[in-house]
């Protein structure tokens, strides 16, 4: 399994925005290979959804529940019409709430919309660059990172509070979190600051903060330091990650975005730790 | 709660019985004990229907089942929800390589093999897998009744479907896990 996986199982899942779906779908398109795995991942849903059991309620827990609840409620306990298949309508009445769905509302917030206009002009953003072999030396964590990062560029909420003031974010985080991260805007340094949201790392909860520059959206995971590291530079899966501990937090940058870039970024950051 | 607060939870609620008895049933693979949980479930959520604020019932409800579900096997089984993350990873590294296409060798398997494959599941991977295939939940609502983030729904329903499909291969590649 590794990060198209995630992809390919929320295209299945419709739960891309457009700009995203028509990326995914152009590299479909352009890679067989990958088309095979989606066509088996679509084959596993539509076996599991036809074949497997739906436990419809015993009408045992039904005459339970009715000595609950009183005789004009009791009435709607009814027998089921679960066991022989009733989720014909179920599937109709969930396809008609997608439907229904506002793609507005996927689209809400400011932070999110940028993303997703990222996402419409630079689908190389998304690490989809083809024929990538580069050499890479990984550590789970620094993995871990990157799958963080390309996660949260694809779900409907890559940050959970928006805003560039870091009076707004750095709250909003220590509220959450029993460390408090270092959270400034470097607008004027070229990376301004687009909002934050928690994430986990190695079982930990971490502090990620949502950066742009130029088309490139860079992640900072914040979190504890365990043991002094040195400072690793790293390429997984076509992301540039630099892991750094300073003052007792042990920072990990992910983006696409050139090494040079995210270095000039992590030296704006870490210095700030523990003050 | 009076005899119109219960009304009002049985129309609430009760239309959503089969859902909530089908995860528990997923959740606790015993129908009897499914029952158990059903109901202690139902007498949690009439007890905080005052702080329920209308909006869809279901998710709300198969949040209380999972958890009553959850909390019925920490006492009883606790080896069914005391699955460290690593053994995960374990368990998914025993899979077949992705990428042969098993598209009808999938399509072909039986109910009797599919439900299996899900039974087999370890608890965290089945519940993401019940709750998107059967109950057809978004991934925010599945995040919302199983208390994980978003992106952590991703991955285990990824894996989930991942161990899936290489327990529905065909024995030649079917790994021992």
């Amino acid at each position: 399994m590794n990060d198209d996986d995630l992809w390919l199982d929320a295209l299945l899942d419709d739960e891309l925005d457009a700009a995203a779906s028509l990326a995914l779908q152009r590299r479909l398109a352009a890679e067989p290979a990958l088309q095979r795995r989606f066509d088996e991942r679509r084959a596993l849903r539509e076996a599991v959804r036809a074949q497997a059991t739906r436990h419809a309620a015993p009408d045992a827990l039904r005459a339970r529940l009715t000595q609950m609840l009183p005789p004009s409620a009791s009435e709607r306990v009814a027998p089921s019409s679960r066991a022989s298949d009733a989720r014909g309508s179920m599937t109709a009445r969930a396809r008609l709430a997608r439907l229904a769905r506002p793609w507005a509302a996927a689209l809400a917030g400011a932070g999110v919309a940028t993303l997703c206009t990222l996402l419409a002009v630079d689908p190389g953003a998304l690490g989809w660059r083809r024929g990538e072999t580069i050499a890479s030396q990984q550590t789970a964590e620094a993995s871990e990172a990157v799958s963080a990062h390309t996660r949260a560029l694809l779900v409907e909420r890559p940050i959970e509070v928006a805003s560039s003031d870091q009076h707004t974010v750095r709250p909003w985080l220590s509220a959450r979190l029993n460390f408090v991260p270092p959270v400034v805007d470097l607008a004027p340094q070229g990376y301004p600051l687009l909002g934050a949201r928690r994430d986990v790392l190695s079982g930990e909860t971490a502090a990620a903060l949502v950066y742009r520059h130029g088309a490139h959206v860079i992640s900072v995971f914040v979190k504890p330091a365990g043991a002094d590291a040195a400072e690793a530079t790293r390429v997984v899966r076509g992301f540039n990650v630099i892991e750094r501990t300073q003052g007792g937090l042990a920072f990990c940058f992910v983006s696409d975005a050139n090494p040079r870039e995210l270095q000039a970024l992590a030296d704006l950051v870490t210095p700030l730790a523990g003050k | 709660m009076n005899d119109v607060g219960r009304t009002a939870f049985a129309a609430s609620v009760l239309p959503h019985l089969d859902a909530a008895y089908n995860l528990a049933r997923w959740l606790v693979r015993d129908g009897h004990d499914a029952q158990d949980v059903v109901q202690d479930a139902l007498v949690r959520a009439l007890r905080h229907f005052d702080g329920f604020r209308g909006g869809d019932a279901r998710p709300w409800l198969l949040a209380i089942v999972r958890n009553a579900a959850w909390a019925w096997l920490g006492a009883r089984r606790p080896g069914d929800v005391d699955v460290p993350d690593d053994e995960l990873d374990a368990a998914l590294a025993d899979g077949a390589p992705p990428g042969d296409p098993e598209t009808l060798a999938i399509r072909r398997a039986e109910r009797l093999e599919i439900d299996a494959a899900i039974a087999a599941l370890p608890i965290a991977f089945r519940e993401a897998v019940v709750l998107r295939e059967l109950e057809e939940m978004s991934y925010r609502d599945i995040a919302r009744i199983t208390g994980v983030p978003i992106g952590t729904v991703m991955s285990r329903l990824s894996r989930g479907r991942h161990l899936l499909a290489a327990a529905l291969r065909p024995t030649a590649s079917r790994s021992p896990a």
